[in-house]
């Protein structure tokens, strides 16, 4: 991208600014690289450059993104195509996915991700309005605990239950014993719980936006001209109807694709869901590629379905409520009773969401005899730091983790500068492929790596990546990278392009322009999205669980493989460690840009993201 | 039909301390315009939104007709109080068609759908929107906007309109076309108008009366010339467009029209100064004169008339004239001084003050003595000068 966008801006003084000293007496501006490294590039056309850089940029992020998940999903309806069975072209694959265990998995599924959307608004929806209208106490806390919860992943709360509640766990080893809990979360209503308690983020975070955009003068308007308080409300909802729309259906998406819960919690209880029945078909011997794909299908067309139902509901109804203009925000004062009443559901909800898990991971982490003792004791975190394989995974992944955040930043700046500066046909394509991408549930992204790269074809190219860690970064990359471009355009689409020509006209070289004039502008944002990125690959689950090279487990991994293998208090030691050593690379970064980076480049920053 | 308006010692005091009304007492006869004209920060929202019932009183009381809405104990809701308001970003649903925005009013009056329909219609007629009424809020430019929340407001024939600062979104032109169509369309239903802003010639160009408030309190009412001519304080007199401030001193007893001899303190030409005495105004020694624009005018610099000297710093051509500043020769400058003709930048001129606008008042200016502070200027052709009272 960088090539091809130096392409059109290449000027005669970007080879003349080198080849000759200033004179003697008039130092002027050296805004250019090392001659050495000029006189390497001269004769190089950046135009020449563009061209070739540009198919390559395509061929990349086809392989990366579009081939896998193509291929794979082709492979259900032609099997022969693939070397996976006699039809070229069948529909009893997907038939196959309406029948027996898979049919009812998928039911569990949908019906479970309706209850938790639902479950998210019902909570997100009154959270976010006490925040952003009420004097709510600790309102100011709310948005960063809903990021918490939000960039935990799912498996983490879903393990911290799961140990405290389960038969033989943190609750029945200090002596509670209450059987209807253990009955209640080990089963559908704690993976509604558990999957709902993750849509909140999701349902708040769209409200707080629409509602930042609906001024009290509408409420106002309807009440003095006529409206009782009731009316108004009634007359205003429809307003906030995009953000509903917006909360239920990624509220769903989230829920349907998820594989967290699936493999933990719900795995546990008994209680089958679609992505695990997916990640099941590939894991078992032999593996069934072709029910699998047709278990992806069907998990595709539940996110796409809701998604489309949402653009469609929607169309032309995208209120502009937004102006220019600052709106004074009225917070309704909440008498004594409604203060203490609202704080404490507000608690309650982060006490379900991260309050409960934590006790239940920490505490399951301190109990002795690998969890089967009520002896409170630090034996798992030694074995953690000391002990043979344990200590490995956390360094993998946080090498895993450091490496793909920047590669996907790089891969992602590149992109999103694409997105933000030209609307052509395969820019909006571009577009398209990333917006399904963020769409796709992980599990299909992994399950359709599995299957492309190990295909003959793949091999007779000379890329045998199967079953190796590059395929697993390559995977991680290719994952994240929809997402960080999405978060990135936005504040790519805000550079006024002045900023870089002025620094060109200034007499800087087109890579010292972008460096001078636009990174400055977008260096935090590349920070959060690097953090962003870090922390999702840390402790990822399905794409590890699905790719990772034999003998090297990522952190999720082996922490699963532990838990599965009954070493449930160095498996939830492992996780404590985990999430300490995430925040502690979260606070190291944040600390080193506050103390590395220019003044005026945190004040860029600032200034872009508001 | 119209209502009066009367307001009593009202006192709006926000959680936190923040006093924003200050005992306000005014009464407004049916089917008069006033303008609450103000700083930002000096209340009139506030009093705006209370009048409504938006906010509650904290003491005082309100009466709309023979209504008492706000008092001791009292409050009716918004929905009780029977008026209409057009707010600064309009507020218009954006969810509902235009028709459906204007008629909403209705429906709660109880008119039938097919009635509201009609009725919305045919206000939107009269606003020059009916061509628009199935389109949405986000379709439809700033102006015509404007224009539908004007119409939702008169089309329930309530008593008594409320304006917040409705044109203050529009650009220049747009701003004036819509001021008239206001202006008109108000008068042509005939209700009682309370309409605030902080500009002072669209304050002047509406207002059947003024109210001008600082710091939350009403400091003057009255109608638009005798604001302008005999302003209450220098805050009114600075807030309604000011050449500029004079140091002065007192040379003679007042007049039994209401006017004194003074002179400037730098001691210019020694010819006295005819100025008004505003309130407060001391009888003797020092004392600052507010001038307005209008009462300037331009004389050679021999001429025995002219009260001050100075140069010409800037010419600024404003179509049917030109405006000027001037720099006065004893320290200070004037700002919007009207001149038929084109004078260059550097010229020399003398200046001839009118006593009907210049005002005396107790106090001295913002800076050293002999200080001209130069102010934002009203243009003369938009108000009406009287006679001091």
């Amino acid at each position: 991208m960088t090539l091809a966008g130096l392409g059109s801006v290449t000027s005669p003084t970007d080879v003349a600014e080198g080849e000759t000293a200033p004179p003697s007496g008039s130092p002027g501006p050296n805004f250019g690289g090392s001659p050495s490294l000029r006189d390497r590039l001269r004769g190089v056309r950046l135009p020449q450059l563009a061209q070739v850089a540009r198919p390559v940029f395509w061929l990349v992020l086809s392989l990366l993104i579009l081939v896998p998940c193509v291929c794979f999903l082709i492979l259900a309806v032609s099997p022969r195509l693939f070397d996976q069975g006699p039809q070229w072209f069948t529909l009893s694959n997907l038939r196959g996915a309406f029948t027996g265990a898979t049919a009812v998995a998928l039911t569990n599924s949908i019906w479970v991700s309706c209850a938790a959307a639902g479950f998210g608004l019902a909570v997100g929806f009154p959270i976010a309005w006490l925040s952003s209208r009420t004097t709510l106490m600790g309102r100011r806390f709310v948005m960063g605990g809903m990021w918490l919860v939000l960039l935990l992943p799912s498996w983490l709360p879903a393990l911290g239950w799961e140990r405290l509640v389960e038969t033989d766990g943190v609750m029945n080893r200090v002596g509670i014993n209450a059987p209807f809990i253990t009955h209640a979360i080990l089963g559908p209503f704690g993976v509604v719980l558990l999957l709902g308690l993750r849509c909140v983020p999701f349902s708040y975070l769209a409200v707080t936006l629409g509602l930042g955009g609906l001024g009290q003068e509408f409420e106002d308007a309807a009440r003095v001209h006529g409206a009782s308080r009731f009316g108004a409300l009634r007359l205003v909802a429809p307003i906030l109807l995009p953000a509903i729309w917006s909360a239920l259906a990624i509220g769903f998406a989230e829920s349907v694709s998820d594989f967290g819960v699936a493999a933990t919690l719900a795995y546990n209880s008994h209680f089958s869901l679609a992505t695990y029945q997916l990640y099941e078909n590939i894991d078992n011997f032999p593996p069934n590629f072709p029910a699998a794909a047709a278990i992806a299908w069907l998990l595709v067309l539940s996110v796409a379905v809701p998604l489309a139902l949402q653009a469609r509901s929607l169309r032309g109804r995208a209120y502009a409520v937004l102006s220019g203009r600052t709106r004074q925000i009225v917070r309704r004062q909440l008498s004594r009773p409604g203060q203490w009443a609202a704080s404490g559901g507000v608690g309650l909800f982060f006490l379900f969401a991260l309050g409960i898990p934590a006790v239940g991971a920490v505490s399951g982490s301190l109990l002795a005899d690998y969890g089967a003792s009520g002896r409170i004791t630090l034996v798992n975190y030694r074995a953690v730091l000391h002990g043979a394989g344990q200590w490995g995974p956390i360094q993998r992944s946080l090498v895993y983790g450091v490496l793909t955040a920047t590669v996907t930043v790089i891969g992602g700046v590149m992109v999103a500068q694409l997105l933000a500066k030209r609307r052509t046909r395969s820019t909006r394509f571009l577009d398209f492929l990333l917006l399904a991408s963020v769409a796709l549930p992980s599990v299909v992204f992994a399950a359709g790596y599995i299957f492309a790269y190990n295909l003959p074809i793949f091999s007779r190219l000379g890329i045998d990546i199967y079953q190796t860690v590059t395929l697993l970064i390559i995977g991680y990359v290719a994952a994240s990278l929809p997402t960080n471009a999405r978060v990135l355009v936005g504040t790519m689409a805000q550079l006024d392009p002045s900023l870089q020509d002025a620094a060109r006209a200034h007499g800087a070289g087109p890579m010292r322009a972008w460096v001078k004039g636009v990174l400055p502008v977008i260096s935090r944002p590349i920070v959060m999205a690097w953090l962003l990125t870090f922390g999702a690959i840390f402790l990822e689950l399905p794409m590890s669980q699905l790719l990772y090279a034999p003998g090297s487990p990522p952190l999720s991994v082996a922490i699963q493989d532990n838990l599965g293998n009954y070493h449930f208090g160095v498996g939830m030691a492992q996780a404590v460690v985990a999430v300490v050593i995430a925040f502690a690379v979260i606070g190291i970064v944040l600390g080193a840009y506050r103390v590395l980076a220019p003044a005026g480049w945190r004040r860029m920053g600032v200034a872009a993201r508001g | 039909m119209a209502d009066r308006l009367a307001i009593a010692e009202l006192h709006k005091v926000y959680p936190g301390g923040v006093h924003a009304v200050r005992d306000v007492t005014l009464a407004v006869e049916p089917g008069t315009f006033l303008v609450l004209l103000g700083p930002s920060g000096s209340g009139k929202t506030t009093l705006l939104r209370t009048i409504a019932g938006i906010e509650r009183a904290t003491t005082g009381s309100i009466t709309i007709g023979d209504r008492l809405v706000a008092g001791e104990r009292i409050h009716r809701p918004p929905e009780q109080r029977d008026l209409s308001m057009v707010f600064q970003d309009y507020a218009l649903w954006p969810h509902l068609s235009v028709n459906d925005n204007v008629a909403f009013a209705l429906r709660r009056r109880g008119h039938s759908r097919a009635s509201c329909r009609q009725l919305a219609l045919t206000m939107l007629e009269r606003v020059g929107l009916d061509r628009l009424a199935e389109r949405y809020p986000g379709q439809l430019s700033g102006g015509e906007q404007q224009r539908v929340a004007l119409a939702r407001a008169l089309v329930g024939d309530t008593g008594l309109l409320l304006c917040d600062e409705p044109l203050s979104n529009l650009d220049a032109d747009l701003r004036e076309r819509m001021r008239v169509e206001i202006a008109s369309l108000v008068r042509e239903v005939g209700a009682t108008t309370i309409y605030i802003t902080h500009d002072q010639q669209e304050a002047f160009a509406l207002a059947d009366q003024v109210g001008v408030m600082s710091k939350g309190e009403l400091v003057q009412l009255g109608s638009p010339e005798t604001v302008y001519a005999t302003p209450s304080t220098r805050f009114v007199a600075r807030f309604t467009g000011l050449a500029g401030e004079l140091r002065v001193r007192v040379c003679s007893s007042p007049s039994p029209r209401g006017t004194v001899n003074v002179e400037p303190v730098f001691a210019e030409n020694g010819i006295p100064i005819h100025a008004c005495i505003g309130r407060d105004a001391p009888s003797t020694g020092e004392a600052t004169m507010t001038i307005r624009p209008g009462a300037v005018a331009l004389c050679g610099t021999e001429d025995p008339a002219a009260h001050l000297n100075g140069t010409v710093t800037d010419v600024a051509f404003r179509g049917r004239a030109y405006e000027l500043a001037v720099d006065l020769r004893g320290g200070g400058r004037l700002n919007g001084i009207h001149s038929e003709r084109r004078v260059d930048r550097g010229s020399s001129v003398g200046l001839q003050l009118e006593a009907t606008g210049c005002v005396v008042f107790d106090g001295v200016g913002d800076g050293d003595a002999g200080e001209v502070v130069g102010l934002p200027s009203v243009d003369m052709d938009d108000v009406v000068v009287g006679m001091p009272a």
